[in-house]
């Protein structure tokens, strides 16, 4: 963890359920991961959230973030669908988008990559398992990899 | 189908037989006999084209002033006139009595008859009888007769008397009804006779004795005379029909003289004079009133017109009694069936419908035995060949018969296999209640009659080579001559078997509506079970959310309480943890369970040798972690699921590794066998292999041997053994998926051999199918 306290990365949550908010919050703070996780319940709310309109209008309510981790299956405007307007938007396309599911289909798997995922995540029941994945996936895409600059736009 | 007695044909040998008086052609001697006088005249002009050589004798005329001459040099006017009324009012052969007057005088004291046959008019002549008496008399006589007749209440009382009526107006020394059976070998079944005069009655004489054109002859023409046996026969001058050409046909003349055999015949029965009248029904020869003398006897044309009723009313009580016996046999057949169909409706089987009438169906048909014959099942009533029997009758009346209705009455002697149970089969009537397979017949079976046949001398020792050479002679001698006749039943009526058409058309009716009941109620169980394995997914998929948050939630309060150090807060939530977990393992094989009929493949051919080998390599592992041997024999290929299959083999394994006994060596052996149909008679296919799977494990009472197959039955508690139990349910659905059976013997301690059974593809049983099965699980 290189992260300083003052740049804590943000991290869009689009999930529909608390349990699942309350656990994932759990998992970061278990997994010592110091970022700013900020959570929509569906897809109409993560495009205000990207877009900073509606409910995010106001200044300072919706800092860009870094990653977004996606439950692919929401009401209203649903993951995958969200995903289709972010890769088609010049703006938002590099944003890496992690895709949270249960289902462990080879199918669903395959199609979630398709319309451009960047990473599938099962979400694990066993806590060990999650924090140890969501470590691993937090090193991967805040050190490991290196991502064009938001403000550098073309 | 019924087989008539092999005739004995001439041969080198010298062995002849009245068959061969078949051949001779009797309706054209080309003579008459002397009693009488016949003119033949051609039809138009009545020219008078022959006459019989004894004119002269008769009627002091020459033959040569009769012949090719009109009609009118030789009968006077009115005669003429009359003749031409008859023949105007008559027009079949039949004869019409006439008076004719010759123009010269002479002829008082003959009747005569005029009759039409093959373009001529035939004009006969002949003594009058001393019974003659005029209408009025003739008129009395006759309807007492039929009184009498029609006062019979039974068959054999009515041929009696007519048979005594006979005699009463003819005077003969014997009368006898006499009665054909289908082979034309004859009974007699009635007789009226002389004291002095050898009885016939119940005698039977074979079908040569009245050989088949005489049969033919008695049927057109249905009364026979011959006054004098010895008569010395007289030619008809010319016998020659005028436009043809050809001899004249006499087939409808009384006069007619009849063939040198018969009379030979009946010179060794002693008899001088004989006359015989056919019963007919219908266009049927049924029997004659055969009348025998000792001496010359001539029966007038009043007296034989008499006799000719008394066999028509015989005829006619025949029919009577005959329909009457059709009649209420189908009244007997409709209340049985009535029975019958609301026994079915309310036992909802057609089987033990029919078992429980099978008195009254058996009596119905007059048979001892009732088979219902099919693949999915044979059900025997009464007295029957054994079914390994019944199958090869089935299948040789198949051949026999093509899919149409079999019958006979002497089975053993057309299938010779038959003789061996003969006094059960020798009768068979085989009705098929379905074309297409799945085959089924109804078979009903009459018994060996071991009949003790009287025959009127020995029928296979007729003939003997007569004086004069080559010619036939009828046996001489006519002692009542004895053979028991073997593997004949009773035959079929065709009313009987009209009654087992009505039988087979309601057992259809009553297989057809239920075939339509089991679809329908497998349409509706397919429909549901297909919601229900829904259900099971659905519900499967939505119970894992809230259990991923209850495992969640358990887990992080786990690492919570475990750093706190508090040990029984611990257990509490290590409880709840565990149980979680094994919820969810319930659920994944709940799921899986449930997927099975979605996500099947279709069969193909697989190698179950391949498989196992698959299998093994994946749970090298565990093999060796269990220090086990597992042994395969080759196994066959088969049509199946191979990741199905491979799951079931997966299952098995893992159970026989996992319930190893602890105090020896796991030892697992695979091994296959090839299956009688047996127990998968309803199955289509012919041939199965049975995988078995048996281990030297820890084993289990028997009685659990159908509910380990259960979904979630599990002999052990989850402590001892993990598991949810849905493995063997999982082996079980998918086995039946493919069309087999699944199965175990077990015994505590003593391990358990599993076995699951597959149809074999057709047409495979070469050298790599595996042994047949001996006995059981080896």
């Amino acid at each position: 963890m290189t992260t300083r306290e003052a740049a804590s990365p943000t991290v869009l949550v689009a999930e529909d359920h608390n349990h699942d908010k309350f656990i994932l919050q759990e998992v970061f703070s278990r997994a010592g991961i110091r970022a700013d996780l900020r959570f929509v319940s569906d897809g109409e709310q993560m495009l205000d959230y990207l877009y900073r309109r509606g409910a995010f209008a106001a200044p300072g309510t919706a800092p860009p973030p870094s990653l977004v981790l996606l439950d692919l299956n929401m009401p209203r405007l649903d993951g995958r669908k969200v995903i289709r307007f972010v890769r088609a938007d010049e703006t938002l396309r590099h944003l890496p988008v992690i895709a949270l599911s249960t289902s462990e289909s080879p199918k669903h798997i395959t199609e979630a990559y398709a319309i451009g995922i960047n990473a599938y995540l099962i979400k694990p029941a066993n806590i060990p398992d999650y924090v140890a994945k969501i470590s691993s996936l937090w090193d991967f895409w805040m050190s490991a990899a290196s991502l064009p600059s938001m403000e550098v736009r073309p | 189908m019924q087989d008539g007695r092999v005739p004995v044909e001439p041969d080198g040998s010298g062995v002849v037989d009245l068959t061969s008086c078949d051949r001779e052609p009797i309706h054209v001697p080309g003579a008459i006999q002397p009693h009488g006088l016949l003119f033949a005249c051609a039809e138009g002009d009545f020219r008078i084209i022959s006459v019989s050589a004894n004119l002269p004798a008769l009627l002091d005329l020459d033959p040569k002033d009769v012949v090719d001459r009109p009609i009118e040099v030789t009968f006077d006017e009115a005669s003429l006139g009359r003749f031409r009324l008859a023949l105007r009012q008559s027009e079949g052969p039949s004869g019409v009595p006439i008076l004719m007057q010759f123009r010269g005088g002479g002829g008082a004291g003959l009747d005569s008859v005029v009759h039409r046959h093959d373009g001529l008019v035939f004009l006969e002549f002949e003594p009058r009888g001393d019974e003659s008496e005029g209408a009025h008399a003739f008129f009395r006589r006759t309807s007492g007769a039929i009184r009498r007749l029609q006062a019979a209440r039974t068959l054999a009382d009515a041929c009696a008397a007519a048979a005594r009526e006979v005699r009463n107006i003819t005077g003969f020394d014997r009368v006898k009804v006499y009665r054909f059976a289908s082979d034309f070998s004859g009974e007699v079944i009635a007789e009226s006779r002389d004291d002095g005069i050898e009885s016939f009655l119940g005698l039977h004489f074979p079908p040569s004795d009245i050989p088949a054109q005489a049969r033919a002859l008695y049927t057109l023409n249905p009364i026979r005379i011959i006054p004098d046996i010895d008569y010395r026969p007289t030619p008809m001058v010319p016998n020659r029909h005028p436009t043809t050409g050809r001899p004249i046909d006499l087939s409808f003349a009384v006069l007619r003289s009849v063939s040198p055999i018969h009379l030979e015949y009946m010179r060794n029965m002693g008899i001088r004079g004989t006359m015989s009248i056919s019963i007919l029904r219908g266009d049927r020869l049924w029997g004659l009133i055969a009348c025998h003398n000792r001496l010359p006897r001539h029966v007038g044309h009043d007296a034989r017109q008499a006799c000719e009723m008394v066999a028509q009313v015989l005829a006619w009580q025949i029919g009577v009694m005959e329909e009457d016996a059709v009649t209420r046999h189908s009244l007997k057949g409709k209340a049985i069936q009535r029975r019958l169909l609301s026994d079915i409706e309310e036992l909802r089987d057609h089987r033990a419908g029919l078992i429980g009438n099978s008195e009254a169906l058996l009596d119905l048909m007059g048979a001892s035995g009732l088979c219902l014959y099919g693949r999915d099942g044979v059900t025997t009533i009464g007295r029957t060949p054994p079914i390994a029997a019944i199958e090869r009758i089935v299948n040789w009346t198949i051949r026999a018969d093509g899919a149409e209705l079999f019958q006979t009455d002497r089975l053993p002697l057309l299938f010779p296999e038959a003789a061996e149970y003969a006094d059960v089969a020798s009768g068979v009537l085989a009705v098929p209640l379905s074309r297409s397979p799945p085959r089924r017949v109804m078979l009903w079976f009459r018994p060996e009659v071991t009949q003790t046949v009287r025959w009127g001398g020995n029928p296979e020792k007729p003939v003997e080579p007569g004086p004069d050479g080559g010619r036939l002679q009828p046996r001489k001698s006519f002692a009542a001559w004895t053979e028991e006749s073997r593997g004949r039943a009773v035959p079929w009526l065709p009313h009987e078997i009209v009654a087992a058409v009505e039988l087979r058309e309601l057992v259809i009716d009553v297989i057809l509506r239920k075939a339509e009941e089991l679809e329908s109620v497998n349409v509706q169980l397919a429909r549901s079970n297909e919601e229900l394995e829904s259900f099971a997914y659905v519900a499967s998929h939505d119970l894992k959310e809230p259990l991923r948050h209850i495992e969640a939630f358990a887990g992080l309060l786990g690492e919570t309480i475990r750093g706190t150090g508090d040990a029984r807060l611990g257990a509490m939530v290590g409880g709840i943890e565990s149980s979680s977990r094994r919820l969810r393992n319930l659920i994944n094989d709940l799921a899986e369970f449930s997927r099975l009929g979605r996500h099947a493949q279709p069969l193909a051919p697989a190698a179950l040798d391949e498989i196992v080998r698959e299998v093994m390599d994946d749970m090298r592992q565990r093999i060796e972690e269990s220090r086990a041997t597992v042994s395969c024999e080759p196994l066959p290929t088969v049509e199946c699921d191979r990741n199905q299959m491979r799951q079931v083999l997966q299952n098995l394994l893992s159970n026989a590794l996992k319930y190893r006994h602890p105090g020896r060596p796991c030892e697992i052996r695979i091994f296959a066998r090839t299956d009688t149909v047996g127990e998968h008679r309803d199955a289509d296919a012919d041939a199965f292999v049975r995988v078995f799977v048996a281990d030297n494990g820890i084993g289990f009472d028997p009685k659990y041997a159908e509910q380990v197959f259960e979904p979630f039955q599990r002999l052990h508690g989850p402590d001892e053994y993990e598991g949810s139990g849905i493995g063997l349910a999982i082996c079980r659905k998918i086995i039946q998926r493919h069309g087999g059976k699944v199965g175990v013997e077990a015994a505590p301690d003593e391990g358990a051999t599993f076995w699951f059974s597959l149809p074999l593809p057709a047409g495979r049983d070469g050298p790599s199918a595996p042994p047949a099965m001996t006995s059981g699980v080896d």
